[in-house]
């Protein structure tokens, strides 16, 4: 048995579990091949001592002493007094009761604290558990039945492992529900899909075999677990309308949209960065004024107007620039682009500018400047480095957003991608189609906030140290 | 003496307001030299070239100002007389629209600032705005059947509005001697205000408040709040297009002829923007203009709603999770979680899909996606609130937890909701006409926004004015709820006050 003072890494996480309630019942089933095995051990060896038996003798012998009269007195008297300051009557039955369940438990544990200083304790099944988990040879042993359960203590052991693993079950959990509800919200619609697709014309028997084609004749429960089995193993099946399999449309659109959403974040990024810590460092100023200005503008401009008018503009008034996206001109690309980023690099920019003033107030601003630092170098070494967690946090958030918000840039631009694809789908209404290109790009959108929290967890030393003091 | 009349200077709120009123009349007399000059003809518009002059009028007139004020401030300390009466004269850039150097020059007149003098000259610029619009009717081929009563209605009211203008300058120090008078001007303005002008209720609200035997401390916070908020000329002028907005939506109902807006006349088709026509006509001859004045009803009341339905569901959840235990919390939250997950835009292309588009539809579907925002705005203002000393002395009181939930929690947690809806209100509108956009909001033939931006959309080549016009409404009221939600964040942040 190794040493007790120093418990091991899986000790030390087991019992992180155990005081967790959630964790406690879920390492009872993970665990339960081991617990089996280690509760036989355990009514093995408690057998041979005999500590209720002590503990039960001693409780009577308490009983018949002074102590418990005086006790008895007590309890009696702080019932009477609360009874008074509340003005409430004395009822000796309810009286009797609290006084004997005081004098109860007071002597259980006086009991045990006599027994404890005769180093009497109680084995109880989890300290004999964990002393288990100490044990390499009962941990080689147990490898196989247990390998969940270690593993489990093993992430738990360890602050910023667990939190990279609960943000991924939770990230695994988000993705899931998702399907559902948007499954849900489609198959719950009124309106009857082989009716739309096959017109009113069609008979019995072709809706009939329609439904059965698509499985709509199946149960909720089947379709949905069908559709799940379909996101998983990224076959979707064939889409109701032109008979193309789903999966290959979304590969081809979904490129498209990644790239001009990415494009669109680096440009916005690049752009209002500097922007708002020009206003943060020149605040009130002419410029402050006039940048915030423009920021609040590309926040409240529809992206499909701005889209018009920039069509009006560069395309038919200046024929500077194709008006609509082909794949093969990276010059079509740059006016979704710009229409994409504005309202992201604006709010990128009020974001930047707004930390960074809070930043600045900060008491180590001072010490910064106090330590003979030049305003530029305060500004970026300490303000900026502090200043880009709201930052990074809006960008996370906006990007999401920006993807949802792609599919109109996408209909201005004539663009084939995904939210292009959606738009179009849903006039017919295509459900597996829609289904398809709603949960990929919500699963885009989680991981991405996945990633976004990660990096906060490894590049932020306040999270950090947040987490190792938990 | 220098240095001090120097600060005053750069503490000057109206010396700032006097800039930033320059610098919007600069750039609006550029715009409009810009599309004075027609390439694709190779013409001049006469209408733009003379709003670009009298713009650049009105700008020059205010570098003056701006430098009289300069220097009665640097000099003595405090305006003189003479700029007063010089500034009145830009009272008159109001015929041309141009509020932000109206205001200034409001602002200019009076000695003393007074929150109410403020409210009224706020009000009597709305209704001067509407009246202005609502006359384009004239040009129509005829007018509303009530037109020329409302009209007249609205004309003695802007009357009324100038006299009680004159009084707060003459006799705003002096209320008190006024206190009956006050409480029925109070109500008149209370009842008036159901042409939709807000600041009148404002107004009212503010003169009853001041005559009442309410506590002093509510109404210094009353008066505290409004001084701050007026502090960001840009919140105010936002809040003075939303009125203007809504002002315009009301009573269009009787002033404006709806078969102008809905009806197709197979005679005008495509006509460019003329007296008649201020903004064209579409392909149906239906006349833009009435449809945009239409649409601000739609955009406005779908705006509201999609704000209001999650701020109150939002606002329960989140107050649930953030003051129960930890399993409601978390149930709560995991699920809002999911719907948090999905782009609204989505959520509302799946819900519209599923169950066909409508108006109801697109209002249900725009709301459920933004509960979670305002759920968790909710929850993190309950989780501070709720280990407050007050909230222990009313659980020590033996209070419900629902009583404290809603007497003391909620009501000390609600700011944060306020300005945020107050932010999304623009976004809830951008996102009904990208639907409507889209050919998935409102019915087609409703005149909103997005639905007259759809037609204008393919005449972008040959007729751009019937895309730009609506764009410009709604980017106009867009901007206005984000200005005056800025201001109101602001005003109402914790750490000012």
């Amino acid at each position: 048995m190794a040493t007790l003072n120093q418990p091991n890494k899986l000790s030390k996480g087991y019992t992180i579990i155990y005081q967790h309630h959630l964790l406690r019942w879920l390492q009872w089933v993970v665990g339960a091949p081991v617990h089996l095995i280690v509760l036989f051990l355990f009514f093995n060896k408690r057998k041979g001592t005999n500590y209720n038996d002590l503990l039960k003798k001693k409780i009577n012998e308490l009983k018949h002493s002074k102590l418990a009269e005086q006790l008895f007195i007590d309890y009696g008297n702080q019932y009477d007094r609360k009874q008074k300051y509340f003005n409430q009557s004395i009822e000796i039955n309810k009286k009797n009761q609290f006084v004997s369940k005081q004098v109860e438990r007071q002597l259980n544990k006086l009991a045990q604290q006599e027994l404890a200083s005769h180093k009497l304790k109680p084995i109880k099944y989890i300290d004999y558990f964990q002393s288990l988990l100490e044990n390499n040879l009962f941990l080689t042993l147990s490898f196989i039945p247990g390998f969940i359960l270690y593993s489990l203590c093993f992430i738990y052991q360890n602050a910023f492992v667990r939190y990279i693993f609960e943000r991924m079950v939770m990230t695994i959990f988000v993705i899931f529900s998702v399907i559902v509800v948007v499954f849900t919200i489609l198959y719950i619609s009124p309106s009857d899909a082989a009716a739309n697709i096959l017109g009113e014309s069609a008979t019995m028997e072709q809706r009939l075999a329609f439904n059965k084609q698509y499985g709509l004749d199946q149960p909720y429960f089947v379709q949905l677990w069908n559709a799940l089995k379909g996101f998983l193993t990224f076959d979707l099946g064939h889409s109701f309308t032109g008979n193309e399999v789903i999966m290959t449309s979304i590969s081809n659109r979904f490129p498209v949209t990644l790239t001009l959403a990415v494009s669109s974040l680096i440009l916005a990024v690049i752009i209002a960065v500097p922007i708002g810590m020009i206003s943060a460092a020149k605040v009130n100023s002419f410029w402050d004024y006039s940048f915030m200005f423009f920021a609040l503008i590309g926040l409240s401009i529809p992206s499909f107007w701005q889209g018009l008018i920039f069509i009006l503009v560069f395309s038919i008034r200046g024929n500077l620039l194709p008006a609509t996206y082909s794949p093969n001109n990276i010059l079509s690309l740059i006016m979704p682009i710009a229409v994409l980023g504005t309202g992201l690099a604006a709010a990128i920019a009020r974001m930047t500018r707004s930390s960074m003033l809070e930043v600045m107030h900060e008491d180590y601003m001072i010490t910064a400047k106090a330590k003979g630092l030049s305003n530029k170098e305060t500004f970026i070494r300490h303000g900026l480095r502090n200043a880009w967690i709201p930052i990074l946090t809006v960008i996370g958030l906006q990007f999401g957003a920006m993807l949802g918000g792609a599919a109109v840039t996408e209909k201005v631009f004539n663009i084939s991608g995904l939210g292009s694809y959606i738009v179009d789908k849903q006039f017919i209404p295509d459900i597996p189609a829609i289904l398809a290109g709603v949960v990929y790009i919500a699963i885009t959108i989680s991981v991405v906030n996945l990633v976004v929290d990660l990096l906060y967890a490894l590049l932020n030393p306040r999270i950090r140290a947040h987490l190792k003091n938990n | 003496m220098g240095q001090r009349n120097r600060q005053s200077l750069e503490q000057s709120d109206l010396y700032k307001h006097g800039h930033f009123s320059l610098v919007i009349s600069l750039a609006l007399a550029l715009l409009f030299l810009f599309n004075s000059y027609q390439v694709s003809s190779q013409s001049w518009s006469i209408g733009f070239v003379s709003l670009t002059i009298i713009y650049t009028i009105i700008s020059i007139y205010q570098i003056m100002l701006i430098y009289l004020l300069r220097n009665d401030l640097l000099r003595n300390g405090e305006i003189q007389r003479r700029t007063r009466i010089l500034g009145s004269v830009q009272l008159l850039s109001l015929l041309v629209g141009n509020v932000f150097t109206v205001t200034f020059a409001f602002r200019l007149l009076k000695t003393e600032s007074s929150i109410n003098y403020t409210f009224a000259y706020y009000l009597f610029i709305t209704d001067f705005l509407v009246i202005g619009v609502t006359l384009l009717n004239l040009f129509k081929p005829y007018v509303s059947n009530h037109f020329i009563l409302l009209m007249g209605i609205l004309i003695a009211l802007l009357l009324i509005d100038i006299i009680v203008i004159i009084f707060l300058i003459k006799y705003d120090q002096q209320l008190n001697q006024f206190k009956k008078s006050m409480k029925w001007l109070a109500v008149f303005l209370l009842i008036t205000s159901l042409t939709g002008n807000i600041f009148r209720i404002i107004l009212g609200y503010s003169l009853w408040l001041q005559n009442s035997k309410q506590d002093q401390a509510s109404i210094d916070k009353w008066y505290f709040f409004w001084v701050k908020l007026n502090k960001s000329f840009t919140a105010m002028i936002g809040l003075l297009f939303i009125t203007f907005t809504l002002s315009i939506s009301i009573t269009s109902h009787g002033t404006f002829v709806t078969s102008f807006a809905t009806a197709n006349n197979y005679g005008d088709l495509l006509m460019e923007p003329s007296l008649v026509h201020p903004f064209g006509t579409d392909n149906f001859g239906r006349d833009v203009f009435s449809r945009i004045i239409f649409g601000a009803r739609i955009s406005l009341l779908i705006g509201l709603l999609t704000t209001l339905i999650p701020l109150v569901v939002g606002g329960i959840l989140g107050a649930l999770a953030g003051y129960y235990n930890h399993a409601i919390d978390q149930t709560i939250m995991r699920f809002l979680d999911i719907l948090y997950a999905i782009p609204g835009i989505l959520l509302a292309i799946a819900i519209i899909a599923a169950f066909g588009s409508s108006t109801v539809n697109l209002v249900i579907a725009l709301s459920i996606g933004s509960i979670p925002t305002y759920a968790r705005t909710m929850r993190a203002n309950i989780l501070m609130v709720a280990n407050l000393d007050y909230i222990e002395a009313a659980k020590a009181l033996g209070e419900s937890d629902w009583v404290i939930l809603i007497k003391h929690a909620i009501p000390n947690a609600f700011a944060p909701m306020i300005v945020r809806a107050t932010l999304t209100i623009g976004s809830a509108v951008i996102a009904t006409g990208s639907l409507s956009f889209l050919g998935l909001g409102v019915e087609p033939h409703v005149p909103e926004w997005g639905n007259v931006l759809r037609i204008g959309s393919s005449y972008l080549e040959t007729e751009p004015y019937l895309a730009i016009f609506p764009g410009l409404a709604i980017i106009l009221l867009v901007l206005a709820f984000n200005f005056f939600g800025d201001g109101l964040r602001d005003a109402l942040d914790p750490k000012v006050n």
